[in-house]
């Protein structure tokens, strides 16, 4: 039972960071990217990759995830966000990351192969069983982005920018902050924030192609659920529906895990559309 | 009035090109592509309709087209319905699912809709695994194929023919008619098609329920063109592909998305390295097409077909008969 509840827990601070993510991108330019998973994708197959095949150290492997995971998001923002933010219509933004998160996984899936390959040990513990590194590092690492981003956004000007854009971009633009180096900016603090989430959660999940979009779903379940830009309501959403994966999985068993998981959804969005801890936005008509 | 002669023409030359393609080519493989693409426009040309008319981003359609698959075969192979019976039934209740997918859209905006359909197909192809009672879990099950006339791979590709035909003139008198500037009204605007009276609800609803329909005739179809069928079929990546298929035709125009369902469909399957980078393709082509073109290739042809059109209505000066006029005048002094 202790497993059961640490591994949700562990689950939870993966969905919990994912949602962060996507909390990082939605600020800077209201889109709520398909690919967003794709970042823990990329940097968990890219880490894996160094540290396996080239038996480079841990710790480059993970400079490594950084950085591809910083060019990854920097590349979603020139490919498929810049000029979409342009011509501000309202769905283009949804088909341009799906379209882009549909050709990095197939891409990954024909350079790495579609069978999951396990991750490397980040420190040297023996397996511990519910103690074990692979559920604690995760759930450390969500708390720690959440207070990290929570700081970032009240202390350093860059934050302040972030909030200022999220709040009214027009209005920013007319103070004089450059709102297109700023996007550029948030979505390459992203990509690295979600390749961080991959290193974390990879001794988890293994490195998978197909964890994207699982993960990219979970995510906006667990930001559905928490309220859009509320960081504490990205780890409150997360814990709550990785602990009811854990449970599903080993209660009824992991067939029934996503089932759960949307019907959760729904079930709040129908209740309470703007999530537990969001705020509700009067729109003009 | 020459134009309006001309789409009627197109259509009747395609059609029986379409009728006579068993003749022209004896090859079985082209055959079956150009039923699969059938089969997949019964689906598609209805879920235009809900993407490109509605504005309602479905990417979850694969989920109605397995349970259609599913039913077809329990009814028709296990329980020994007759096959026609047991594909209407498959429609119906996959009408119902439509229904009942529909009903969040009522109140989720784009992207949470998007992603609930999502969830939808994963949450299909995961029950398919795991209820092995009903579904044979991964081992899958056979599927029946329909009587005498229709049981050749001729006689099936006429009656998936016949059915996507069918289909198409539904379709396309609702998008032509009031249902249609219903349709276009709410994707452009809810709030200004709202206080005009269009009845919201009912409509999202009605087309909702009428692709899950024909979504689960499609299933059925597909199943027999199958002949087996398995939860490995039934991928999120087929429903990306219908998707894809409706935005690079255009939205809100019929033909297009036929010609993105047929090019995306046979393009894989005709040239065969492509075949294993097919879904990375699909999401090129997407992007390339929202990025450059975010009309479709069936706005680029009726913006051609209007250039074309345009040199007709060339203006004509009309000079003015100066001694008629000037009779007038004088005539009534």
């Amino acid at each position: 039972m202790l497993l059961v509840i640490v591994s949700g827990l562990a689950l939870g601070g993966l969905y919990g960071m994912t949602a962060l993510v996507y909390n990082v991108m939605y600020s800077t330019s209201k889109v709520l990217s398909f690919g967003t998973g794709q970042f823990a994708m990329v940097g968990g197959i890219v880490t894996a990759w160094l540290v396996l095949d080239f038996h480079l150290p841990t710790w480059l492997g993970f400079l490594a995830c950084l950085v591809s995971g910083a060019a990854f998001g920097w590349l979603a923002e020139v490919i498929a966000v810049r000029r979409i933010v342009a011509v501000s219509d309202e769905h283009l933004w949804v088909l341009s990351t799906l379209a882009l998160s549909t050709m990095v996984q197939e891409a990954m899936a024909i350079w790495w192969g579609t069978d999951p390959t396990p991750f490397p040990r980040v420190f040297p513990q023996e397996f511990a069983g519910a103690f074990d590194q692979k559920f604690w590092f995760p759930l450390i690492l969500a708390v720690l982005m959440a207070v990290g981003l929570e700081q970032f956004y009240r202390r350093s000007m860059i934050g302040k920018l972030f909030i200022a854009m999220s709040e009214d971009s027009f209005a920013a633009r007319a103070r004089g902050v450059a709102t297109d180096r700023m996007r550029s900016l948030s979505y390459v603090l992203a990509g690295m924030l979600g390749a961080l989430s991959g290193f974390a959660g990879g001794q988890l999940t293994f490195a998978d192609f197909a964890l994207g979009t699982a993960l990219g779903l979970s995510g906006f379940i667990a930001l559905a659920v928490g309220g859009i830009g509320s960081s504490l309501g990205a780890l409150v959403g997360g814990a709550v529906l990785g602990m009811l994966t854990a449970l599903t999985t080993h209660y009824f068993g992991a067939e029934y895990q996503k089932t759960i998981a949307i019907g959760l959804l729904i079930l709040l969005l129908v209740v309470r559309p703007q999530g537990l801890f969001g705020t509700t936005r009067v729109r003009q008509v | 009035m020459k134009h309006d002669h001309i789409r009627p023409l197109l259509v009747g030359l395609f059609v029986l090109f379409a009728a006579v393609l068993p003749f022209i080519t004896g090859n079985l493989y082209y055959l079956h592509v150009a039923t699969i693409i059938g089969v997949y426009w019964v689906l598609i040309a209805t879920l235009n309709l809900l993407v490109g008319f509605t504005g309602q981003l479905s990417v979850g359609h694969v989920g109605l087209l397995a349970i259609g698959a599913y039913a077809f075969c329990l009814l028709a192979g296990g329980q020994g319905w007759n096959p026609f019976l047991a594909l209407l039934t498959g429609g119906a209740i996959c009408a119902v699912i439509g229904l009942l997918l529909g009903l969040p859209s009522l109140r989720l905006p784009g992207f949470y809709f998007a992603m609930a359909t999502l969830a939808f197909g994963l949450i299909v192809s995961e029950l398919a695994l795991a209820e092995q009672w009903l579904t044979n879990g991964s081992v899958g099950m056979p599927a029946p194929s329909f009587p005498a006339p229709f049981d050749t791979p001729w006689g099936f590709y006429w009656l998936v023919l016949g059915i996507a035909i069918f289909v198409t003139w539904m379709t396309a008198n609702l998008a032509r008619f009031m249902w249609g500037r219903a349709m276009v009204a709410l994707r452009d605007s809810t709030v200004a098609a709202s206080s005009v009276a269009v009845p919201i609800y009912f409509t999202k609803l009605m087309v909702f329920v009428f692709s899950g329909f024909t979504a689960g005739i499609a299933g059925g179809l597909y199943a027999t063109s199958q002949t087996y069928i398995t939860p490995d079929a039934f991928i999120v990546n087929l429903g990306i592909y219908f998707f894809v298929a409706i935005i690079i035709g255009g939205r809100g125009v019929i033909i297009g998305p036929f010609i993105g369902a047929a090019v995306l469909a046979a393009i894989p399957e005709l040239v065969g390295p492509l075949a294993k980078y097919g879904t990375f393709f699909y999401g090129f082509i997407l992007l390339m097409v929202v990025l450059l073109l975010p009309g479709g290739f069936g706005e680029l042809i009726s913006n051609l077909a209007l250039k074309l059109r345009r040199q007709d209505q060339a203006s004509t000066s009309i000079e003015p008969d100066l001694g008629a006029l000037q009779a007038a005048i004088r005539g009534k002094r």
